[in-house]
């Protein structure tokens, strides 16, 4: 259970929407509530809107696909025993 | 990268990986097998790896637990069916590999598959990707952990349907 109480899309201030508009692009995924991580980095912009923005850039297509990266982020949350 | 194949594939790189570190970094104290005294069989299998790798040098971690032939020969049959080309190119199972041995602070381990990584022809620039991949989400899965946040997106890939290789059709 989380150790804070997730708070839902509505309980964000207008320039968050933005932010979770842009997590539905990304994944292009029509999500309920934006995901836990999308509503836990848009508590604090300052440091969300800069590492969102390196986490874009370090998962957008170069020499590597996007599939390809993904999958590499898979290794390394199971080589982090991270569940989420 | 669709269907389960491509992902167990991934998995067997990732364990694998972290077993040949395990041994690389921690293992030293029991010595390195001398080639020059090995029996025959551990020659061919050392010629078998460095022909693998194209490279003169045999992984240190082959080399350490070379001290039991038939064990090594079985360790190296595992690793070199996970990094062969299949569904997955080579060139992805050492990105993987490079960012599973960053991720886990193996020194050797990284500096092995990030040369691996530029003898298949990784440019500087897929380095960096994979080196970003690996940093954001070392800091991504800290967070979810900290804060103990319950896995929201598995439904986002469909289930393959598909039996194991060789098993019926369900």
């Amino acid at each position: 259970m989380p150790t804070v109480r997730l708070r839902a899309a509505a309980e964000y201030p207008p320039e968050a929407q933005r932010l979770f508009e842009l997590s539905k692009a990304w994944f292009n995924h029509d999500f309920d509530q934006p995901p836990a991580m999308s509503r836990v980095m848009a508590w604090d912009p300052e440091f969300g809107g800069p590492h969102g923005r390196a986490m874009k850039r370090a998962m957008s297509p170069g020499e590597f696909t996007r599939a390809e990266k993904e999958m590499v982020a898979a290794a390394v949350s199971g080589a982090s025993a991270c569940e989420y | 990268m669709t269907g389960d194949a491509v992902w167990y594939e991934a998995a067997l790189v990732v364990g694998i990986t972290n077993a040949l570190n395990v041994a690389a970094d921690a293992l030293g104290a029991l010595g390195m097998v001398d080639e020059a005294d090995a029996p025959p069989e551990t020659r061919a299998l050392f010629a078998e790896i460095r022909a693998f790798y194209e490279s003169p040098e045999v992984p240190a971690a082959f080399r350490l637990i070379a001290h039991d032939p038939g064990y090594a020969a079985d360790v190296w049959a595992a690793a070199r069916r996970a990094y062969a080309d299949n569904r997955l190119s080579r060139r992805v199972k050492e990105a993987l590999a490079f960012a599973v041995s960053l991720t886990t602070r193996s020194g050797t381990g990284t500096a092995f598959h990030l040369g691996e990584m530029r003898r298949l022809g990784v440019g500087p620039r897929g380095i960096m990707e994979i080196v970003g991949v690996t940093q954001m989400f070392s800091s991504y899965t800290k967070i979810a952990d900290t804060l103990q946040l319950e896995p929201d997106m598995g439904d986002l890939a469909p289930e393959d349907p598909t039996p194991a290789p060789g098993g019926p059709i369900r």
